[in-house]
């Protein structure tokens, strides 16, 4: 890995949060009440008001709670990927004047997203405890399945980042692609309503396998599947050592276009 | 300590940045080559300051970037001997939103401070802006001058072993800017390397210990600021005789103000050797030559030029009126008035010439023709002996010594 500067990614990282909440009165405070806000809309309106029923199962929750589970990584996913991509033209006028590490901008939207993350799962839990939730050990492999998670988007959004800079309209594609990712990989809706075909190529979309991971160990008290998880790490591995041989032998032309 | 060896940049120019990747895939050439840095080699040693002069476009700043490690160089090696930061990125990544700590905080982190290092570094980042009161305001509530304050005290605070100054320093009032030649003297002595970048043969001459030139990327010369000058001098000159100077090329007659009864068609400067040039010697001979031209027959007709500097404040005018020599122009005559100089005397800096074209003493009555900035130069210290300002008074130096018998119980106290 590159040699990257930890004091650099963590204060990128706060800058990054307090630009966001720059000058409002609340600050930091947003961080939170976002998420709260989410999990109120997936859990309440979604689960309780609408009556929103996930098939199989009789708790008035389950619904809520497969959303949260699934929507809160996929959110993460789905940032990581966006704002890693356009990271190099967000800090032009960084990279263009003081000696930056590149790969370490890429890292500190992946620490950003994971501070989010982190918050949002933290009031996820919060509710469920109050809901008497009965939490099964598989969740311990939570910290691996967000681990693997952010690598993929890491390396998704090293990728898009590169060729970003020689092709802006890519910033435009991956939002595209995402959004239809979204809707292709069962979140806000069950795998079993998908036509046979699709069904059939679900198993080789990584973001099912992923999120599929996280739906078991929450709702359905169950383990991720083990053989997919494995074809995803050695995958995922592949993928980031591919995206970084490709930064590495077109950084200089990336400085040069910057 | 810096050592530099055979580095060379080119740049590749696409006509869109997608045909670098087009290239990848195929066989196809889609760029057009320019060599920014081909094949220059120096060394700077420690508490040494090193100029780099060249003109626009020379390959300065790319040098600077490789140095400091923007851009990276197609062959060639770079060492350093610990910390490189650049007086070029003066304030890189401060938000007007926040207030004066939390970028100098944000900015020392990008100059490669560590946190513990900036906690540190703090109390004397602030005592050395001097903006103690302010520095929990945000900085939108700043003069710029009270800014740069800021980002040169974070930079020079940053303990780099080498100092990249593009430039000369403009930072704030002359009190702040002596201030900071103090700090980066003492930055020199302690064995900090300099590196120096500028147009002003002068700063290069009086502060570099050595120098370098470049012409279009390549090095022509390097060693003593005192010849690098004189070649960079007779570079342009040499240009200027073959190429004719841009700016005085242009047509100007249609600037400027009057009734353009008659109209200054060129101002130009001759050096001693008859040359045509921008760049003059202080205290050497120099010509200011006004071509005119008249619209209409005028009889008395006064010619006048002000040489103004940088700042726009005069410097010497007059014209030829007080100089008591008539014009007379008639209608389609060029005439060509030379004013000229056997002591060039003004000091070394930037300076233009405005022209005009009037009746009697002052273009009060009738105006002809007011042309601002009919041309631009620089003047460099000739080869006599140093001196700062804007006049090259020549005194000379007397001494009187007389020796007087002091008791030792009267010792002046």
């Amino acid at each position: 890995m590159p040699s990257m500067d930890t004091s650099f990614i963590i204060e990128i990282t706060k800058r990054d949060f307090a630009e966001r909440f720059a000058g409002s009165v609340l600050g930091s405070t947003w961080a939170i009440i976002w998420p709260v806000v989410n999990l109120f809309i997936y859990i309440v309106i979604f689960g309780k008001v609408m009556g929103a029923r996930l098939p199989g199962t009789s708790d008035m929750n389950a619904y809520g709670i497969y959303l949260a589970a699934g929507l809160i990584p996929w959110a993460a996913f789905a940032a990581t990927i966006t704002r890693s991509t356009s990271v190099f033209i967000d800090k032009k006028h960084i990279i263009s004047k003081v000696s930056t590490s590149l790969p370490s901008l890429q890292l500190h939207i992946f620490l950003s997203e994971t501070i989010t993350f982190l918050i949002s799962m933290m009031v996820f839990f919060f509710i469920l405890t109050l809901q008497g939730h009965d939490f099964h050990p598989s969740l311990w492999l939570l910290p691996f399945l967000y681990y693997l998670q952010q690598l993929l988007a890491l390396s998704i959004g090293l990728f898009t980042a590169v060729l970003n800079v020689f092709i802006r309209d890519v910033r435009e594609i991956t939002g595209v692609i995402l959004q239809l990712w979204f809707w292709f990989t069962p979140i806000v809706y069950t795998s079993d309503i998908l036509p046979g075909v699709v069904q059939k190529i679900l198993p080789y979309n990584p973001a099912y396998i992923i999120i599929q991971s996280y739906q078991r160990m929450f709702i359905f008290h169950d383990y991720p599947p083990f053989h997919a998880l494995l074809f995803l790490t050695i995958t995922t591995h592949i993928l980031l050592s591919f995206a970084f041989a490709t930064f590495r032998y077109l950084e200089k032309d990336i400085r040069d276009f910057l | 300590m810096i050592s530099v060896q055979n580095i060379s940049k080119t740049f590749k120019l696409y006509q869109t940045p997608s045909d670098r990747l087009k290239e990848i895939f195929s066989k196809r050439s889609y760029h057009k080559s320019f060599s920014a840095v081909n094949d220059i080699s120096f060394e700077v040693q420690e508490g040494e300051t090193f100029g780099i002069v060249g003109e626009n476009g020379a390959g300065k700043s790319t040098i600077l970037k490789l140095l400091t490690g923007i851009l990276l160089p197609d062959t060639g090696t770079i060492h350093i001997n610990g910390k490189i930061t650049g007086l070029l990125e003066l304030g890189t990544g401060f938000n007007s939103e926040f207030s004066g700590i939390d970028n100098i905080i944000h900015n020392a982190t990008y100059l490669g401070l560590t946190r513990k290092e900036i906690d540190d570094r703090l109390d004397a980042i602030i005592a050395f802006t001097e903006l103690k009161d302010f520095i929990n305001e945000p900085i939108k509530t700043y003069s710029s001058g009270m800014v740069m304050r800021l980002a040169f005290s974070v930079a020079i605070h940053a303990d780099p072993t080498v100092f990249v100054v593009d430039e000369a320093l403009s930072v704030g009032d002359a009190y702040f800017q002596q201030k900071c030649m103090k700090k980066i003297k003492a930055f020199k002595k302690k064995g900090g390397s300099i590196v120096f970048v500028s147009h002003d043969m002068n700063a290069v001459k009086v502060l570099c210990d050595k120098a370098l030139l470049l012409e279009k990327g390549k090095m022509l010369e390097q060693g003593e600021p005192e010849g690098i000058i004189n070649t960079y001098n007779f570079l342009i000159a040499k240009r200027s005789q073959g190429e004719k100077l841009q700016y005085q090329d242009t047509p100007i007659s249609s600037s400027g103000y009057g009734n353009h009864k008659a109209f200054i068609e060129k101002i130009s400067l001759i050096n001693e050797n008859n040359d045509p040039s921008e760049i003059l010697l202080s205290g050497h001979p120099v010509k200011i030559i006004i071509q005119i031209m008249g619209h209409n027959d005028i009889e008395k007709l006064t010619l006048g030029f002000v040489i103004r500097d940088k700042y726009g404040q005069d410097i010497y005018g007059t014209n030829s009126y007080h100089l008591k020599k008539e014009i007379s122009i008639n209608q389609g005559e060029r005439i060509n008035v030379t004013y000229s100089f056997d002591q060039f005397n003004v000091g070394p800096g930037k300076y233009s010439i405005t022209a005009a074209l009037h009746t009697g003493s002052n273009h009060i009555d009738e105006c002809f023709h007011w042309l601002d900035k009919g041309t631009v130069f620089e003047v460099i210290s000739g080869n006599g002996h140093i001196f700062t300002g804007l006049l090259r008074l020549t005194p000379e130096l007397y001494m009187d010594a007389t020796k007087q018998q002091l008791s030792p119980n009267k010792l002046p106290t």
